[in-house]
């Protein structure tokens, strides 16, 4: 039972990092059809500005402001400077533009910072613990559940209450007649990406603490939260932080209890489980859990 | 805006080589591509050889992306299932590349036709997203049984072996020793280009032919707009499904002659998805939906690296990286520029030329 809670307490910090990862996905999506494979690279980006600046003597709570910032303006930017020129092409467009993305923010990272690992630093000791029950649960994943949960609450708050969250509905339901009626689509791209750069920031500062670190191969945590994206549904915001969460537990305890069972076939099995769901997905429910089955017309 | 002169005849518009120009240009080429091994170097001469993989590799993508629509993230797992097979065949059952090529292509099919049906259900982007998920189960799967694969260890593929055992006195012996023929010598990147250069021109006619059948046309339609397809009768499922097995089989000996050229090969890199957004890539800056651009873009994006080499070493910063990165750093900027440019490609250049040409001495 421990070593359950155990395994389900880190499964929910996992899943939460995933949600904030998919959320990304989705917002930028959503706003302007645009899936960004640099996501990930957005998330390594924040966890290294965060290393470099609270080792420059910043106290905890400013640097991670300071990164969430910093991390939103670049993918900001990234948007304005060159996704902006992709908008209407193809899907094949921007698939590239962004993979290609990714790899140069990945080489800019390992030019800038090298790849020795890194410890992320934490207000906290970065090793504590605390008693659940019988289980000994870092400190470190419960925070990470309670940021992601904070940051999830924040998204759908806007989302629902605030102008811009009603232009970005709008926007994600029809771009041109959004156009028409004066919402600023073009704005609304800007928040899109600025939030879903502060989401990666986020997700990147509480993926990089103990026990795992901050390298330049920590984007592709991304690659590991697609599964989340299809079986939540790309339209579906609530549906992949649920997928995400979901997917994260289920991944660490098939770790725990799947993997021993398997044999050599079992070794790193729950990296690849989560793809097999998204498979069997696919084949029962292809537009995600909460998605609406589509109508085409010709 | 005409691109060729006005066709009045059905079999004018399926001709292969539809005029003289077509065939002095063409004839040309190939005395090219013939001196091309022994006026290189062996670094050129390998590059040449890079450049006939990465063409296979292209015509296999073009025919599921640039003819039938259905973008893949997961050629890499293709060409790494024909790489592997070429290498366990050869290492474990020392057999022969003529039987191995084959065999790579029919495996890789195979699990192509598997996923085909999977395919059918998903568009756009959940098929590239889905797509990723086979390179990652396919790389897992390699890496799951190292007493075939030896996993992270990797593989050679070392069997060259032409008709008979290794030893075996006589010329024909093995593919490794060097041949001479008169004046001419044959080592083995020299024999392996002119191996590589009859499969790259099958494959070329294969997707060719393919194009201007009836299956090209279905297949066309489906890519245009699939639910019109269905109302006029071609089954998107057949044709989807068809497209998957042809670019699957193709990307397998592909992989297979990857394994041949590198010799010695491992799952991730090269195998990820770094490669197969390269092969993208390729087709997207040679001009999508011709074989002519998975050529060109080949040709375009084997160029690439040597260049890149070249130029990065005058600039600072960039001079400090691996060539592996300034490779990566230059084929993005080639292809940003290309999207941004001309959409259409390397075909869409050609054609802007020949329209100029076919217009003379007036602009339109």
């Amino acid at each position: 039972m421990d070593f359950f809670l155990q395994l389900f307490v880190s499964g929910l910090a996992l899943g939460a990092i995933y949600a904030l990862v998919a959320l990304g996905f989705v917002v930028i999506y959503r706003a302007s059809q645009v899936f960004n494979f640099a996501q990930g690279e957005l998330l390594a980006v924040g966890a290294f500005v965060m290393v470099a600046l609270s080792r420059s003597g910043l106290p905890w709570g400013v640097a991670f402001v300071a990164t969430l910032l910093i991390t939103g303006l670049v993918s900001l930017a990234i948007e304005r400077g060159i996704l902006r020129r992709f908008v209407a092409r193809s899907i094949l467009a921007s698939i590239i533009v962004t993979i290609f993305l990714a790899a140069v923010i990945r080489i800019g990272l390992i030019v800038i910072w090298g790849t020795d690992p890194r410890g992320m630093p934490t207000p906290w000791t970065s090793t504590a613990t605390v008693q659940l029950g019988g289980a000994s649960v870092l400190v470190n994943s419960l925070a990470a559940v309670g940021a992601a949960a904070a940051a999830l609450a924040a998204f759908f708050l806007i989302l629902k209450h605030t102008r811009i969250g009603v232009a970005m509905r709008a926007t994600s339901s029809d771009q041109e007649a959004s156009l028409s009626l004066g919402i600023p689509v073009g704005r609304v791209f800007a928040a899109a990406w600025f939030i879903a750069g502060v989401y990666a920031a986020v997700g990147g500062v509480f993926l990089g603490m103990f026990p795992r670190t901050v390298d330049p191969n920590i984007g592709l945590i991304a690659l590991a939260a697609f599964p989340a994206v299809i079986v939540g549904g790309l339209e579906s915001p609530a549906g992949v932080v649920i997928a995400g969460v979901a997917l994260g537990v289920i991944e660490v305890l098939a770790g725990g209890y799947v993997n021993p069972l398997l044999g050599q076939f079992g070794q790193n099995f729950h990296t690849v489980l989560p793809y097999l769901i998204m498979i069997l997905f696919l084949v029962f429910r292809p537009y995600g859990l909460f998605g609406q089955p589509e109508v085409r017309r010709a | 805006m005409p691109t060729r002169p006005l066709l009045t005849r059905y079999r004018d518009d399926l001709r292969l080589f539809p005029d003289l120009w077509h065939k002095v240009g063409l004839a040309l080429f190939a005395g090219v591509l013939l001196v091309y091994p022994f006026a290189a170097g062996s670094y050129w001469l390998s590059i040449g050889n890079v450049v006939l993989v990465t063409t296979v590799g292209a015509v296999g993508l073009m025919i599921l992306t640039g003819f039938t629509g259905q973008i893949s993230l997961g050629h890499a797992a293709f060409l790494a299932l024909g790489a592997y097979t070429a290498a366990v065949l050869g290492t474990r059952l020392g057999m022969p590349f003529w039987v191995i090529l084959p065999v790579a292509g029919l495996i890789a099919a195979a699990v192509g036709l598997a996923v085909g049906p999977f395919a059918l259900r998903l568009r756009g982007l959940y098929l590239a997203i889905v797509t990723v998920g086979l390179l990652f189960l396919v790389n897992h799967l390699l890496l799951s049984f190292p007493q075939i694969t030896r996993g992270v260890a990797g593989i050679g593929a070392p069997t060259y072996l032409w008709f008979t055992e290794p030893g075996t006195p006589g010329a024909l012996s093995t593919f490794a020793e060097t041949w001479s023929l008169g004046p001419l010598l044959f080592t083995f990147d020299r024999k392996l280009y002119f191996l590589f250069l009859a499969i790259t021109i099958g494959a070329v006619w294969c997707g060719k032919n393919l194009q201007r059948s009836n299956t090209g046309r279905a297949m066309t339609a489906v890519r245009d707009h699939d639910l019109a397809a269905a109302v006029m009768g071609v089954s998107p499922a057949r044709y989807k499904i068809i497209a998957f097995g042809v670019s699957s089989f193709i990307a397998g000996v592909a992989g297979a002659m990857f394994a041949f050229q590198q010799q010695f090969i491992t799952v991730d890199p090269p195998f990820n998805l770094l490669m197969s957004i390269e092969f993208i890539a390729i087709i997207v800056i040679g001009g999508l939906g011709s074989v002519f651009g998975a050529v060109a873009g080949a040709l375009l994006y084997g160029a690439v690296g040597p260049v890149s080499h070249t130029v990065s070493g005058a600039i600072p910063y960039i001079s400090a990286l691996s060539s592996h990165q300034q490779e990566i750093l230059a084929l993005a900027l080639v292809v940003t520029v290309f999207m941004v440019i001309e959409p259409l490609g390397l075909l869409g250049v050609w054609l802007r030329i020949k329209r100029y040409f076919l217009g003379w001495p007036f602009r339109y």
